[in-house]
């Protein structure tokens, strides 16, 4: 049973919720979830059986299609042009995993003068070195940069296709 | 052969976590701050060698810093946690018993391979979460916890050892067990470390030979399992599951003095919003709710109060926690006074599917499953959006009492809106 130290008043059974307030990114009043659908129902009441009852997915989920290795697997929006030839847009979310071994041919995510570069790393002429994916951008040799390191591999990049819903 | 207990940590964690997502920090001295900014918590190697001091009041070597030029950063839990998580679920695969003994410490049992030698695997794992996390880990591997605490501890100490002690390997324990004052030992607190030194006993060494039954009359059962494991044998388990929780906390002190009864009303409502999350999350219900206050204990007239309230029927839902702790908010209040601090206590935690009927149930079944379902909403909108998207009322809209975290780093592991730039330029 209910019984209250300190304070002399009894606790009255809750009444209404106090007041709520929506602020930031979501907006309008806050609705009820609606109930999940499942895929497949195992129910039915009349009828034949589903003929796709023993073929239910769990369905899709992207982490497990995007993310082979999710503890060294980090996300980094992307800010510039330099990689819009290999697909990369400004504004982009980028999936990079640190666990792979960086292979001439990938982009890769390098520690350059303390900032993350989006670069693809090429070998050429029998040297490595970091390339932009715009004309505009000059090649980096690696043996003439010092201190660069490979940070990650970009192993996904997914694209807005704006505003919706 | 015996399995190996290992001690794995990473060093310096919270420092080492905001080097790992911020390249401008690699390389360079940062100190983190505890709660509020009040002392340095954390600090990277650059900085100890800089010989900035544990424990320091920030505002004592502001300027000290500023000097050296060291980066500041304010505690960031979201950040730490999620790389937490990382760095023991990386672990797991590896070996045959897990431990998450804290936020950046594990045992593990393995078996040692036919050559007795964990050194070639050691060394592997610690450049794998070097690379995959960028965070630096110690090895310490021995026959026991006791001892692969220690051996944790001397494979951090010295650099020669590079992350990494096994004391199994070593020709002889005795040296490096002499070199471990006795206060150092895991599971000797400050009353059994006295005691030790009045007896002469100095170091694991000497409590390790020292007479069993003298030992026991001090510190009963507790002593003998600790000189059991410091002679290797091992007597405390791995515990691979946490017990579940019997109590949450949630209690913070305010940037500046609260004397309003009002504003020590909205920062009890705001902590009770947070343990309530907590409790969701926990799946767990709380049947009882206890609210604190207190003056700073510097001041004179220190002044402190707790009231406590059980509830008519074990609850997480926010707005029943927050009536019962709002209710109980003015008990704590004397006018004129200077609080500093404040919290929430939750108890008598009872898992979600224990919930037993009531004749007093507050709503009927079918209002009580819409107030379920608007929690989970609430929890979802601020998982997804950042914590304060949707906010209670009863919290104040814009306090200015709230922990000061004034060089906090962004979210960069766990909110979209926060994640670090990769520069395509």
């Amino acid at each position: 049973m209910a019984g209250v130290s300190h304070s002399a008043a009894p606790l009255p059974p809750p009444l209404a919720a106090p007041a709520l307030v929506l602020l930031g990114a979501a907006q309008g009043p806050v609705a009820w979830p609606r109930r999940p659908l499942p895929l497949a129902a195992e129910s039915v009441a009349a009828g034949f059986p589903s003929p796709a009852d023993d073929y239910i997915d769990v369905g899709i989920d992207l982490n497990d299609t995007l993310i082979r290795h999710p503890s060294s697997t980090f996300f980094l929006r992307v800010s510039g042009d330099s990689m819009t030839g290999a697909g990369i847009q400004h504004g982009d979310l980028l999936v990079v995993d640190r666990s792979l071994e960086a292979r001439p041919g990938q982009i890769v995510v390098a520690v350059l003068d303390g900032a993350f570069t989006l670069k693809r790393l090429v070998r050429h002429r029998g040297r490595l070195r970091l390339e932009a994916a715009n004309s505009a951008y000059p090649p980096l040799e690696l043996y003439q940069c010092g201190d660069v390191q490979i940070w990650g591999v970009a192993i996904h990049v997914i694209h807005s296709l704006g505003r919706h819903g | 052969m015996a399995d190996a207990l290992v001690l794995i940590d990473a060093n310096n964690f919270y420092a080492s976590c905001e080097q790992a997502l911020d390249p401008a920090l690699l390389g360079r001295p940062v100190v983190v701050l505890s709660n509020n900014d009040g002392c340095v918590v954390s600090r990277s190697s650059e900085a100890r060698q800089l010989g900035i001091a544990m424990g320091k009041p920030y505002f004592q070597i502001a300027e000290q810093l500023a000097r050296h030029g060291v980066v500041v950063r304010s505690s960031n839990y979201a950040l730490y946690g999620d790389m937490s998580q990382r760095l023991m679920s990386s672990l797991e695969p590896d070996v045959a018993e897990l431990e998450v003994y804290s936020i950046d410490e594990a045992f593990a049992r393995l078996p040692r391979p036919r050559s007795g030698d964990l050194g070639p695997w050691a060394r592997d794992l610690r450049s794998r979460i070097r690379r995959n996390l960028g965070l630096p880990i110690a090895i310490g591997i021995a026959p026991s916890k006791v001892l692969a605490k220690l051996a944790n501890r001397i494979a951090k100490a010295d650099s020669r050892h590079a992350g990494l002690f096994d004391l199994c390997r070593q020709e002889d324990p005795d040296p490096w067990l002499e070199s471990t004052p006795v206060e150092e030992l895991w599971g000797v607190g400050r009353r059994l470390g006295r005691w030790c030194r009045l007896r002469g006993i100095a170091n694991a060494r000497q409590l390790r030979d020292m007479a069993s039954d003298e030992l026991r009359a001090k510190a009963g059962v507790v002593g003998l399992r600790l000189q059991l494991e410091l002679r290797g044998v091992s007597c405390l388990p791995l515990e691979e599951c946490p017990a579940a929780k019997r109590e949450t906390c949630v209690s913070r002190s305010f940037s500046r003095p609260i004397s309003e009864l009002g504003e020590l009303g909205q920062a009890v409502a705001s902590y009770v919003v947070r343990a309530a999350e907590k409790l969701r999350r926990q799946r767990q219900r709380a049947g009882r709710l206890t609210v604190f206050a207190r003056t700073s204990p510097f001041a004179p007239d220190f002044f402190s109060r707790a009231a406590s309230v059980e509830l008519p029927l074990a609850s997480h839902d926010t707005a029943v926690l927050l009536q019962a702790a709002l209710q109980l908010v003015p008990s704590l209040h004397r006018p004129h006074r200077r609080f500093v601090k404040a919290g929430v206590l939750l108890q008598d935690l009872q898992p979600e599917t224990q919930l037993q009927q009531h004749l007093l149930a507050p709503l009927p079944p079918e209002q009580q499953q819409r107030r379920e379902a608007l929690m989970t909403c609430i929890d979802g909108l601020n998982r997804r959006y950042g914590t304060g998207t949707v906010r209670w009322a009863a919290c104040g809209l814009q306090p200015d009492w709230a922990m000061r975290r004034q060089q906090l780093s962004r979210a960069a592991t766990t909110r979209l809106d926060d994640l670090p730039t990769a520069w395509a330029r």
